[in-house]
């Protein structure tokens, strides 16, 4: 009977049912829209600063990761990659040797990162080697390739097929050195990886460096980036003491705090929008109970307690917050599709962004996350039913004797 | 009438106590140059132990005054013919197992020299020493003179303070203290075995030990040592540097 009494109630004013109606839609619509290129955004960055050279996480020695120390070496028995592979959450894992010296060519010398992979399982986990300028991959036979990044290969003046001298400090304290030959050059858009990173083969480094069987990292590629910190706990517990398990988070510190404050500012951003939306339901169900305390008073003189008039209300903000649910997260979900789908190219008006350790991309382009969606539906059904509360408290106050005599 | 004689007497005072003092930047220059000579040919040991490894280096190394330096790697067999070539402010390393020279970029210079506690910086900066610092005696007794050196305001320098510990008598280092800007110690190098060279007084090996690693060092010993020979000037030069 409510729901009847309800419905009809909206549908006897249409015109302002709808506009209100359209006023949510359009808020959550757009709202959604937002939410999910503002991740798009942070989902770019979050890639190139973890995909193109981290790895999502990262399995090293106790300290590795803070000190880069040549010793804190362990051998690639320690811990198998089959194993970690075998875990559901882990797409691929890729062993890494590193180190840092002096890289020549001709009468020009910089200083640089060596870092040692297995071309193969690299690929798997990081990007680098997808982001070539010029040139090809290194392939497993080729033992005295090297990838360069786009700026070291400017300052040396060097193209493919060029030669790189390679001075080093071995781990026995000898002089490491040799030569090895440009095969592709990389452009990643990070500063640092393209003005000082040279990727080489694992085995070359290893005989190099004289740590013959010695890796300092496994980088992980994982399913779902934004799960790395729980995962980093489970699997901590897994390995043998000495090792520790450092996520994104901890790798990129600014990129957590970025992502971080992109969640506060996410809520502010749903908060004003429907603060705004909700101050236009409240005045739409004033105004109607408003016109219609006539006929409250003219429900309660037939016997129609004040809670079911406050019901009444309060089911009619809900039918609204229902309706303009279903299509306003049907048509936000609609152009987030779009915007995943095609998007919009920026290239030609801005250049790319580094920024919290990653780099944000001149595009527009939507993700899908569950959240993005399920908070703005969940907040319009409260707000429509927090906005009717004070109308419906009002036409529940109503004395019917007085009701009838203003109305 | 008064205050100008004050004043007068107080002008023949300074004067007078400049002229007797001690030349402490002749002093630094002397002890900082005493391997160099005008030339000198050297044949010596470099033992290095840190706690990753144990090297012992055979070197043979040439100089002319003091803005050109050659060093070439003796023993082990690995290493045979790895040689450093210094002039003036520039260094480069010629890679015999790749026959490569690489020039050391200034971002570099602080690195460590053939795996030892010296850095390339040492054999460059040695050479401005008493450009760069200005000295001061911070003690004197008996047998030594305690030498302040501070770095002048515009001066690019490694060190935050050098102070040198001469022995008085033979005009010799007994140690050298270097901090770092905040007045913290970073190494020490002390000399021993004084031996006299022709006309020269020299201690024979010296020992640097990084104060944060205090169980790590590198001691290099002269085993032969000849001064003022006539050399070639092409011996410096990059030609020479790849032939021995």
């Amino acid at each position: 009977m409510l729901l009847t009494l309800a419905l009809r109630n909206l549908w006897r004013n249409r015109r302002r049912s709808l506009l209100t109606l359209s006023a949510m839609v359009a808020s959550s619509a757009l709202l959604i829209l937002a939410l999910g290129v503002f991740s798009g955004m942070f989902a770019d960055m979050l890639a190139s600063g973890t995909e193109q050279y981290h790895g999502h996480m990262v399995i090293s020695a106790r300290g590795y990761q803070e000190d880069r120390d040549l010793f804190r070496t362990f051998a690639p028995s320690d811990i198998n990659l089959q194993t970690l592979e075998a875990r559901p959450e882990i797409l691929a894992a890729a062993p890494r040797l590193r180190s840092f010296g002096l890289i020549s060519h001709r009468t020009q010398s910089e200083p640089a990162e060596l870092l040692g992979i297995d071309p193969g399982r690299e690929a798997r986990v990081t990007t680098l080697s997808q982001k070539l300028q010029k040139g090809e991959p290194l392939h497993a036979e080729d033992q005295t390739g090297a990838l360069i990044g786009s700026g070291l290969a400017r300052k040396l003046g060097i193209d493919i097929g060029g030669e790189l001298v390679i001075l080093t400090q071995a781990a026995d304290g000898s002089i490491g050195n040799d030569l090895l030959t440009v095969r592709g050059i990389f452009a990643s858009g990070d500063r640092h990886q393209d003005n000082a990173l040279v990727l080489v083969q694992l085995g070359w480094l290893r005989q190099l460096l004289v740590l013959p069987n010695a890796q300092h990292e496994i980088a992980l590629r994982l399913g779902e980036p934004l799960l790395a910190a729980p995962l980093a706990d489970t699997l901590a517990t897994s390995l043998p003491a000495g090792f520790e398990v450092l996520d994104w988070g901890d790798l990129l510190p600014q990129m957590r705090d970025a992502i971080a404050a992109y969640d506060v500012s996410r809520l502010i951003m749903v908060g004003v929008l429907y603060l705004a939306t909700g101050l236009g339901i409240l005045n739409t169900f004033f105004m109607s109970v408003l016109e219609r305390i006539r006929e409250f008073g003219l429900l309660m003189s037939l016997g129609v307690r004040p809670w079911q008039i406050r019901l009444l209300v309060l089911t009619e903000a809900l039918l609204m917050g229902l309706f303009s649910l279903l299509i306003g997260v049907s048509s936000g979900l609609l152009l987030t599709w779009y915007m995943a789908q095609v998007g919009v190219d920026l290239s030609d008006y801005i250049s790319p962004i580094s920024y919290a350790g990653g780099t944000i991309l001149p595009r527009l382009h939507a993700v899908f996350i569950f959240d993005n969606f399920f908070i703005p539906a969940l907040l319009l059904l409260l707000i429509s039913l927090l906005a009717a509360f004070l109308p419906a408290n009002r036409a529940a106050k109503l004395h019917p004797a007085t009701a009838l005599r203003e109305g | 009438m008064k205050k100008m004689l004050f004043f007068g007497l107080g002008f023949i005072g300074i004067t007078a106590s400049t002229a007797l003092a001690l030349d402490l930047t002749a002093l630094v220059r002397e002890i900082e140059g005493q391997y160099n000579g005008r030339s000198s040919l050297a044949t010596m040991q470099m033992e290095v132990s840190t706690a990753h490894w144990q090297r012992n280096l055979q070197l043979q190394a040439w100089s002319q005054g003091r803005d050109q330096f050659l060093v070439r790697i003796l023993e082990p067999p690995k290493e045979k013919g790895v040689a450093t070539l210094k002039i003036d402010k520039q260094v480069w390393n010629y890679l015999p197992r790749v026959e490569r020279t690489i020039k050391i970029p200034p971002s570099m210079m602080g690195g460590a020299w053939m795996g030892s506690h010296i850095t390339n910086n040492d054999l460059v900066k040695a050479a401005r020493i008493e450009e760069d610092y200005r000295f001061s005696l911070q003690k004197e007794d008996e047998q030594t003179w305690t030498i302040n050196g501070i770095p002048k305001p515009d001066a690019a320098v490694v060190w935050g303070k050098i102070v040198y510990q001469i022995e008085k008598k033979r005009r010799i280092p007994l140690v050298v203290d270097y901090y770092d800007e905040q007045e913290r110690k970073v190494r020490r190098i002390s000399f021993d075995q004084v031996e006299t060279i022709g006309n020269r007084t020299l201690p024979l090996r010296m020992t640097i030990v990084p104060q944060d690693k205090a169980d790590e060092r590198t001691v290099l010993t002269y085993q032969q040592l000849i001064f003022d020979l006539e050399l070639d000037p092409t011996v410096f030069s990059l030609g020479r540097l790849r032939t021995p």
